[in-house]
């Protein structure tokens, strides 16, 4: 008996007694869900229902539904531009700033850490800041525009369909540069110094230590810097509730807005499970990518 | 040793189920999304407070999250008690089965005679014959104007538009682009709110939601459309709710507005001008009139312990409807209701009349997924995506099946 209570104490069983609550963590919080979300995209689902398991089995049917939605189709162009524009832009921006800060010029750790303001605030409240910016009658945007003559009359940013995704998009970059900058500016600090002061005795350029030596060495930060923008530009979701709530006419809507308007305005859990399902093939593609990748990097 | 326990134990049992004259106290969870000091806090704390065995718990639920705090709770057993649900969602709710009948509780009450409810809240809480829910008030749309432009652009502020006509030729008049005033505001935002304004522009022309692609929703759709491709109405009117179109009103931005009751408190303070009601312009002279009804239902939960206490909650708010237009901004559901020397008289002579033409949305279980259909096609139109009627006709099949359901 003291022997039993002895390997938890100092032996393999309180080994497994840490792995055990791991494991029940993840079952629990984030298995479960999971699956629970998979059987429903494949039952008639109600919203009193909800905690049944014995609810009727329809199968494919739901994916077969939302596919043939006319609605299905725009939706998932705007959220692959969605996701496309924002991580470009996101990396791309938070990158030069990484790179700018990383210089040694004075006040840049301040600024530095200004720069994180903007992504500690709520999305809501983003949102709201946005929509005053964006407003077509009497936005801030478009008076600057039209006072620098860049462009004559208003521009309707978020009731016009031709501009309101291009809206939340502009608003998700501005939202996501700070993280982007952050993680990018321990991924350069981490590159020794010295490496750069003996190429540039070698007479190596700016450009060619940039591209020779910086880019390489980063790989594994902006593959993890990407995959993680991929899954949090797809979790994007109180800056489009803010704006545009996916509006007009869905032209702003992407997958995990229309996915919470189903299982939560219309009531079609199911229908909002199915895509939901489908999101997390997505992501689960995109983590495989990253975990290969960095994998590869550090047995390399 | 023993028996004497036993025998004890017995006597304090007799004790409490004997006695139930000496009630214990009862606490009633009250799910609202209303804010403190509006109707549902203000009645139910003075409910509270005539009974010493009754607590009310009051929580507020913001209203894009009421059904779904309500599923949950429901489905872990944790429901409340009594809850305001949106007048359009009383027939989902009550169509599950999560509701108590209220029938037997009115036939033996003194205070609620569901024949004293205005027909559109009466339907509005009815399902299949058996009443599941009584309104707490009422609301409509009405047409507010801006007297001054009215008299700056020489036009009578004695004459309001009556028709669709008259509505568009007056916008048309007060707009004025170069002093950022646009004729109209109205909401056709892809929310319930977008429905709710649309429906009795469609009813006048002589269609509803279950007639959704005849000629008179398509014309009426096809008004909208006209108001906004003329810059009538701001595009902005695609994604403003009403409360943030009339504010637009009240900024001196608009010359007239649809919106309802709510708004009069704070038009009150940030209006500038002489603002002023009139009943909303039906489609030419002769055509039916129509109006949106709004407001709450309150119901009762059918898992609830104290369905005696939790309706006398319903009854005391049934009892103060003369209260709701001069200290709740609403109006009532009761005609029989007397209010004593109203506030802003003229807009609640307005209103009072237009009541009389509020049609209840549906009632319909699945009245949220027909209300999107409508959404839909109203945004596609109004954004030239599709044309009004090829817009309709998609929304009329989406809507079609879920009639009968």
């Amino acid at each position: 008996m003291t022997a039993f209570f002895r390997t938890f104490r100092e032996g393999s069983g309180f080994d497994a007694v840490l792995i055990l609550c791991a494991v029940a963590y993840l079952l629990v919080f984030s298995a479960f869900p999971l699956v629970y979300n998979v059987i429903m995209s494949f039952q008639s689902v109600d919203m009193f229902s909800i905690t049944d398991f014995n609810r009727p089995w329809v199968g494919w049917q739901n994916y077969i539904d939302v596919i043939n939605r006319p609605e299905a189709w725009l939706i998932v162009k705007n959220t692959a531009i969605f996701v496309l524009l924002s991580i470009v832009f996101q990396l791309g921006l938070g990158f030069g700033l990484a790179l700018l800060f990383q210089q040694d010029f004075p006040a840049a750790t301040f600024l530095r850490g200004l720069f994180l303001a903007g992504w500690i605030m709520p999305g809501l409240v983003v949102g709201t800041v946005w929509k005053w910016i964006f407003a077509g009658d009497f936005g801030v945007l478009n008076y600057v525009l039209n006072h620098l003559g860049i462009v004559t009359g208003k521009i309707f940013w978020l009731s016009d369909p031709a501009y309101s995704l291009y809206a939340v998009i502009i608003a998700n970059i501005w939202l996501g540069i700070p993280f982007n900058m952050i993680l990018l500016s321990v991924g350069l600090a981490a590159i020794p110094r010295d490496i750069y002061e003996a190429a540039e005795l070698d007479g190596a350029t700016a450009f060619q230590r940039f591209f020779s030596m910086t880019l390489p060495m980063m790989r594994a930060t902006l593959g993890a810097v990407v995959s993680l923008g991929v899954i949090l530009t797809l979790q994007q979701f109180d800056l489009i509730a803010g704006l545009t709530k996916g509006g007009p006419a869905n032209s702003s809507n992407v997958a995990q807005y229309w996915s919470w308007q189903l299982s939560f305005e219309t009531y079609e859990i199911s229908a909002g499970s199915v895509i939901a399902v489908m999101m997390i093939a997505v992501v689960i593609v995109v983590a495989t990518i990253y975990v290969r990748s960095t994998t590869n990097e550090q047995s390399a | 040793m023993s028996k004497i326990k036993a025998a004890l134990g017995a006597l304090l049992l007799t004790a409490s189920t004997g006695a139930p004259a000496l009630a214990e106290p009862v606490t009633l969870q009250f799910w609202t999304t209303e804010h403190e000091g509006q109707q549902s806090y203000v009645l139910a704390q003075e409910y509270d407070k005539k009974h010493d065995d009754i607590t009310v718990n009051i929580k507020h639920v913001d209203l894009g999250n009421m059904l779904n705090d309500l599923t949950r709770a429901y489905a872990t057993g944790n429901a409340p008690d009594v809850v305001a649900v949106d007048n359009p969602d009383n027939a989902m709710v009550s169509s599950r089965g999560v509701l108590l009948d209220l029938d037997p509780l009115i036939a033996k009450s003194s205070v609620i005679k569901p024949d004293d409810l205005f027909p559109g809240p009466r339907n509005s809480g009815t399902w299949k014959g058996k009443i599941y829910g009584i309104s707490r008030g009422s609301n409509t749309l009405a047409l507010y104007y801006n007297a001054d432009m009215f008299k700056a652009k020489g036009l009578d502020p004695d004459k309001p538009p009556r028709t669709w006509e008259e509505l568009y030729q007056d916008a048309k008049a007060l707009n004025d682009p170069a002093r950022n005033v646009y004729g109209l505001a109205f909401s056709a935002v892809g929310t319930e709110e977008g429905t709710f304004q649309f429906l009795p522009f469609v009813q006048t022309a002589g269609a509803d939601y279950d007639s959704i692609a005849s000629d008179g929703a398509v014309r009426a759709l096809q008004f909208w459309q006209k108001l906004l491709d003329e810059k009538l109405a701001s595009p902005d009117t695609l994604i403003r709710s009403q409360w943030d179109s009339t504010g637009t009103f009240n900024a001196g931005n608009a010359a007239m507005v649809i919106s309802g009751p709510w708004e009069l408190p704070r038009m009150q303070s940030d209006a500038k001008f002489d603002f002023r009601v009139a009943l909303l312009p039906v489609e030419k002279d002769g055509s039916p009139r129509a109006s949106a009804l709004g407001e709450f239902n309150n119901v009762i939960m059918k898992t609830t312990k104290h369905p005696q206490e939790a309706f006398g909650l319903l009854e005391y708010v049934y009892s103060q409807a003369n209260r709701n237009w001069n200290e709740f901004g609403m109006m009532s559901a009761v005609k029989t209701a007397v209010v004593a020397d109203p506030k802003w008289p003229a807009a609640y002579a307005v209103f009072t009349e237009q009541l009389k033409y509020a049609r209840a949305r549906g009632p319909n279980p699945n009245w949220p997924k027909i209300s999107k259909a409508i959404q839909t096609a109203i945004q596609s139109t109004l954004t030239h995506q599709t044309d009004a009627k090829t817009a309709l006709e998609q929304a009329q099949k989406t809507i079609k099946p879920l009639l009968t359901q």
